[in-house]
């Protein structure tokens, strides 16, 4: 019996040990063939929306909890992009920060209401009256978040080799 | 051979060899429940120090990074670096990431180290490797329903599932149904 078992276990830590060496690849095998600049993404976002890309940058932050984003540096100074998996699907070590990443994924994008004028100060979001009362002062006492609604693209990454 | 005896039996290998994947998922299931209050995977500890600025604008990445190094009197390789913005960089180590704003001379010091036996605990219990560990995962999950059934008949009289064995398991069946109505 005792032999079995060992036997059972070799061969199974030797498969684990075959499959532990595919290490640095994440989710599905890369298809597209030609890359695309982060930075040509981000100057016209709006042209690659709905797209599959495939984009090579440095990891410079990785989602430290359930690894489910990394953000890629752009070819450009001070420009990065964040590659969203489906979490648990891709779960990206915090060991990549740093690395060379080649990512595949789709451009999306979802809008957020920057409240970055509304805090810092003792400024508070405006009532509607207040709203109309704004249109016609350059600095008025409150903030208004619909002003501040931006736009943000995103890779929902699908595959990467980092 | 009656039922009874081969129902210990499966319960008494089965559990023999879930023994150790049980360990494991529940470790895994207590540190993944707490999610919110802590990093269940890594251990990252940040350290503030302060360095004489760098205010020479004409310099480029590669020269602020060794000048920081330097300054840090760093001896790790450097594997990439990156500029947020003009004022800022990042230089990335193997486990260890420095951030610094240049005009001011403030640096942090980010270490990340593995929080072991809970990372690799967590990597199986979450089905990271996916491929064959899927199936393996799916055995187990049979395993423990075999063993929770075969639990229930392998004590006969007043211990088994006809006497206080039926109150107990009810137990188990009435909790998760009030929290069921409590949450759900």
């Amino acid at each position: 019996m005792s032999k079995y078992i060992l036997t059972f276990s070799v061969i199974l830590i030797s498969t684990i040990m075959l499959f532990a060496a595919d290490g640095t690849k994440y989710g599905k095998n890369i298809q597209t063939k030609e890359k695309t600049k982060i930075s040509e993404i981000l100057t016209a976002p709006e042209k690659y929306e709905g797209k599959t890309v495939l984009v090579e940058g440095t990891v410079v932050n990785v989602c430290e909890k359930r690894g489910c984003w990394i953000e890629l540096s752009s070819d450009k100074e001070f420009e990065t992009i964040r590659v969203k998996v489906e979490d648990g699907e891709i779960v990206f070590p915090m060991e990549a920060k740093g690395k060379k990443a080649l990512v595949e994924g789709q451009i999306y994008s979802f809008t957020v209401e920057n409240e970055a004028n509304c805090s810092g100060d003792e400024k508070t979001a405006c009532s509607d009256k207040e709203k109309s009362e704004k249109e016609n002062k350059e600095d008025g006492a409150c903030c208004s978040k619909e002003e501040t609604v931006k736009k943000v693209y995103q890779i929902k990454g699908s595959g990467a080799v980092i | 051979m009656n039922w009874r005896k081969w129902v210990k039996i499966i319960h008494r290998d089965l559990g023999y060899i879930c023994a150790g994947l049980t360990i494991i998922y529940a470790v895994s299931g207590v540190a993944v429940n707490h999610v919110n209050d802590w990093n269940p995977n890594y251990i990252i500890t940040k350290d503030t120090l302060i360095v004489s600025e760098i205010t020479d604008r004409v310099l480029s990445q590669q020269q602020v990074s060794s000048l920081l190094i330097e300054k840090l009197a760093l001896t790790d390789s450097l594997r990439s670096s990156f500029r947020p913005n003009e004022n800022e960089i990042e230089l990335f180590f193997k486990n260890k990431t420095i951030k610094a704003k240049l005009t001011s001379g403030v640096v942090i010091y980010e270490q990340v180290n593995s929080r072991r036996v809970f990372r690799e605990s967590n990597f199986l219990h979450l089905n990271n490797p996916k491929k064959l560990w899927t199936y393996v995962a799916d055995l187990f999950a049979v395993s423990l329903i075999l063993l929770a059934l075969t639990g229930l008949f392998m004590i006969k009289g007043k211990n088994g599932i006809t006497g206080r064995g039926k109150w107990l398991t009810a137990l188990g069946i009435i909790i998760p149904i009030i929290f069921l109505f409590m949450y759900y």
